[in-house]
């Protein structure tokens, strides 16, 4: 297996710092970002409140 | 009761009692036990020659971490290609066609690499699930493909060993009833089939213990990529 990225060579800012594909703290945090935002649209979809049909009185 | 091609591949029972107990149990009565001696017999020394050397190939670019799991793999090794082998011998059973058994190796094994890996170091397990240098337009779709090439590696293993040796098998019985058939109508092209035969045994004898060795080395693979 390749050795780890420590990712001297790679000077980022910003956004780029915390989230890259290049430094292994990017790749894990991109990572966790894509699962938390699969979960929330999981939780977001189950909890949705269902629309009540509507009765003709 | 239909007997058909597959009947080979049932489960055999006696008088309620599996024996497929039996069939497990099996390979270990063929090895040697250790010796307190200092100097073994020569089964012996042969048995503790193979195993060093398959040690030491499989675990050669390995890290000290992944050294400690050399007794199961290489136990695992001996257990499959034992299983396989004696498989291969007229009316045996042979256990490895059995895909419950296998996924009961494969999936727990699997686990422990993944769960080992999650252990000693989190960062490095999650970070694996995103190869090096991806667009950023492609990471979510690069991460849910890497996250299901994962999850599937243990259908991987084990469909892999149950397919090979359970068509091998069947390729073998196809091919003797078409030997016997054409033996009192044709007996030219019995012998062609009778030579496929010959053929396709030694083949299967070959893909018996290639299976067994494939398992192990993937399985260290995935516990170097994690270790």
């Amino acid at each position: 297996m390749a050795g780890h990225d420590h990712g001297s060579q790679h000077q980022f800012t910003g956004f780029a710092k915390y989230f890259n594909s290049y430094t292994i703290i990017g790749r894990r945090n991109y990572v966790l970002a894509t699962y938390g935002s699969i979960l929330a649209l999981v939780l977001f979809f189950k909890l949705k409140p269902k629309k009540m049909p509507v009765t003709e009185k | 009761m239909m007997v058909n091609s597959f009947s080979q591949f049932e489960s055999p029972v006696f008088l309620t009692i599996p024996l497929i107990l039996l069939a497990l149990i099996l390979p270990w009565a063929f090895y040697p036990s250790p010796s307190p001696r200092w100097l073994s017999n020569r089964t012996l020394t042969l048995q503790n020659w193979f195993i060093g050397r398959f040690a030491k190939q499989l675990l050669a670019s390995s890290t000290p971490k992944v050294h400690l799991w050399a007794t199961l793999l290489v136990s695992l090794m001996l257990y499959i290609i034992s299983l396989n082998l004696l498989g291969m011998l007229p009316y045996t059973f042979t256990p490895t066609t059995q895909l419950s058994m296998n996924m009961g190796l494969a999936v727990p094994l699997w686990l422990a690499t993944v769960l080992v890996g999650f252990r000693n170091q989190p960062t490095l397990s999650l970070a694996h699930l995103l190869p090096e240098g991806t667009p950023t337009l492609l990471v979510p779709v690069l991460i849910i493909i890497e996250t299901i090439s994962l999850l599937i590696r243990p259908f991987a293993l084990g469909v892999r060993l149950t397919a090979n040796l359970t068509a091998g098998h069947l390729l073998i019985q196809l091919i003797a009833t078409a030997t016997l058939a054409f033996m009192s109508i044709m007996p030219a092209i019995a012998t062609l089939t009778s030579i496929l035969l010959l053929l396709l045994t030694l083949l299967e004898i070959a893909v018996a213990m290639i299976q067994a060795y494939v398992f192990v080395l993937l399985l260290s693979l995935y516990l170097q990529e994690n270790s």
